[in-house]
């Protein structure tokens, strides 16, 4: 399988602290990547390298061949990179349509061809019977299927998902394991930021350990769980039921 | 679908309302009352792209409806060249003077871009007071009276200047409901609602609001022309008159930013409120005129920040809801 995204040394300080500090890692074609720590490891700084967001102080971020550090989001966006954020970015004011064409717009120029990948992609998520509510009358679980579905739009290649499981219930958990498995099915690279262990263990088969800044295991889930610096710095010794309400 | 068909009907209506008028009424007050109805409806709908759609709350408007208006007013006394030509020079010009305004304005956000705005307006009216050589400095010049020279942008009547200002107010609502409906729409709105959002959808957002920042000069440039031609006169303190640009955002505020007949909505109501409150009172209470309007803003931003428009839709969506 070839790299989809290649990190090398990357590294960001703000001030005196070191955010993300010669952080490296590869996320191969088709596979789903699992990026977790504590708060505060530098989860999302790393995403907001990656995507353009902030500009790193060192290192290189390869994407599908390209180097992508030092470019702005919305190029970042057209080479095929998407996001969610953490905390869910709605257009409120817009409807869930107009928020999932904003996305479509990006590779079609015309409204309704805009339209009809952006109805795709709702339906999608399962989002159909929300299309001309407002964004921010959406639940919260609605408003992460919203993030997808606009991510899904701009037909991304590699999909960073941001701590979408945070705030929803167990059964709610489920239903957004089940959707990122879908995703991945329908031939994505994913890289998610996640607390919640259980769904880790279902969608990634490769994962990156974080903490201050630095990268301090990278594997298998088996090899992950085992690792006794990753249950010393994160997991705990009952790890398995790791908050979900957590965020970083 | 319904209610779509009854919206063509009102608009047709309105349309034919539009264009009869000048021709029942006779009243040169009137009339008068009615071109500033246009006039401020057509700015602030030229105003509200910017302001109302991408949420780049300008006060400096007054820039561009300034340099529209010396524009074609130094071509016509220097040059002999007509208006007709000159509104679109000047559109030009304003068009070309918002990418420097733009890419220094910008990179501020909120607040700051505001100010940086009504800078901007403000060191134009300067250079344009301070440089007389150039533009007659502080005392303008009037423009000379031709009598009547459609050619030259010039009347005896009222009239042919309502279908003017009527038609360049079709226009840019024309304009803005293209925009609504396209892409560079929706990305607007888009960055006005989350900039870093949008950024992350593929929302070049730079380039968006200098494109629409580009649009806005442009129309409100035209008006700067009408007006100059409308009044016969020109000096930098009406030109470039802050009063232009509160006028633009006001009207836009009130009405409804972001919608499409938001600025028409808010010009006929504060317009006309100003007007009756001027003729009934005339000079016997000073200010009153202000204070109401200071009173109206208050309320609207208190009570009905969606503006006027905004109310409308609120309450049509609750009827259709009770109805269901």
């Amino acid at each position: 399988m070839a790299d989809a995204l290649v990190i090398r040394n990357l590294s960001k300080r703000f001030g005196g602290l070191r955010a993300v500090q010669d952080v490296n890692f590869t996320v191969r074609e088709n596979e789903t990547l699992a990026l977790i720590g504590p708060n505060g490891a530098g989860k999302t700084t790393t995403f907001n390298l990656i995507m353009g967001f902030h500009r790193a102080d060192t290192g290189s971020v390869v994407a599908y061949g390209r180097e992508v550090a030092g470019l702005r989001p919305h190029d970042v966006c057209a080479l095929g990179l998407a996001r969610t954020f953490q905390v869910a970015k709605p257009f409120g004011g817009m409807t869930v349509l107009a928020n999932v064409m904003t996305g479509a717009f990006l590779r079609d120029k015309s409204p309704d061809a805009a339209r009809s990948k952006a109805r795709e992609a709702i339906d999608f998520v399962g989002l159909s019977a929300r299309e001309s509510t407002a964004a921010r009358d959406l639940t919260t679980i609605d408003q992460r299927r919203l993030e997808m579905a606009r991510a899904l739009a701009t037909a991304p290649k590699l999909l960073l998902l941001d701590e979408v499981m945070a705030g929803l219930n167990p059964a709610e958990i489920d239903q957004a394991v089940a959707l990122v498995g879908k995703l991945s099915k329908r031939g994505l690279t994913i890289v998610i930021v996640e607390h919640v262990m259980r769904a880790i263990m279902a969608v990634a088969k490769h994962i990156v350990v974080l903490d201050h800044g630095q990268k301090i295991a990278e594997g298998s889930p088996k090899e992950i769980t085992e690792n006794p610096e990753v249950i010393r710095a994160y997991l705990g010794s009952g790890y398995v039921h790791a908050p979900a309400g957590a965020s970083s | 679908m319904r209610l779509r068909g009854w919206g063509g009907v009102v608009l047709a209506i309105v349309i034919a309302v539009m264009l009869v008028l000048p021709l029942v009424v006779t009243s040169s007050f009137a009339v008068d009352i009615l071109i500033r109805v246009l006039l401020f409806s057509f700015i602030g709908s030229a105003w509200n792209l910017m302001g109302g759609y991408a949420r780049q709350l300008s006060l400096g408007h007054s820039a561009f409806f300034g340099l529209g208006a010396y524009t074609s007013t130094l071509l016509q006394i220097d040059f002999g060249i007509s208006p007709w030509i000159g509104i679109i020079a000047g559109g030009v010009v304003a068009m070309l003077a918002s990418l420097p305004v733009g890419w220094l304005c910008f990179r501020l956000r909120g607040p700051y871009f505001t100010i940086a705005t009504i800078a901007t307006a403000q060191v134009l009216m300067l250079v344009f007071l301070k440089f007389r050589d150039f533009a007659w400095g502080a005392e303008g010049t009037t423009i000379p009276n031709l009598g009547y020279a459609p050619l030259m942008m010039q009347f005896e009547t009222k009239a042919p200047y309502y279908y003017i200002v009527l038609g360049l107010l079709a226009i840019s609502l024309m304009i803005t409901a293209w925009i609504e409906r396209s892409r560079i729409g929706y990305y607007c709105v888009a960055i006005g609602e989350d900039e870093d959002a949008a950024e992350a959808v593929g929302v070049n957002a730079p380039r968006v609001k200098r494109d629409i920042y580009m649009i806005s000069a442009f129309l409100t440039a035209l008006a700067g022309t009408f007006y100059t031609q409308y009044i016969y006169f020109i000096d930098p303190q009406t030109a470039f008159n802050f009063s232009v640009s509160i006028e633009a955002a006001l009207v836009s505020i009130v009405g409804g930013i972001g919608t499409l007949w938001g600025p028409v909505i808010g010009t006929v109501l504060l317009e006309t409120t100003s007007a009756v409150l001027q003729s009934r009172l005339g000079n016997s209470i000073g200010g009153v005129q202000l204070t109401v309007y200071a009173l109206i803003l208050m309320a609207v931003i208190l009570w009905r920040p969606t503006g006027i428009m905004g109310f409308l839709r609120e309450t049509y969506a609750r009827r259709k809801m009770a109805r269901a």
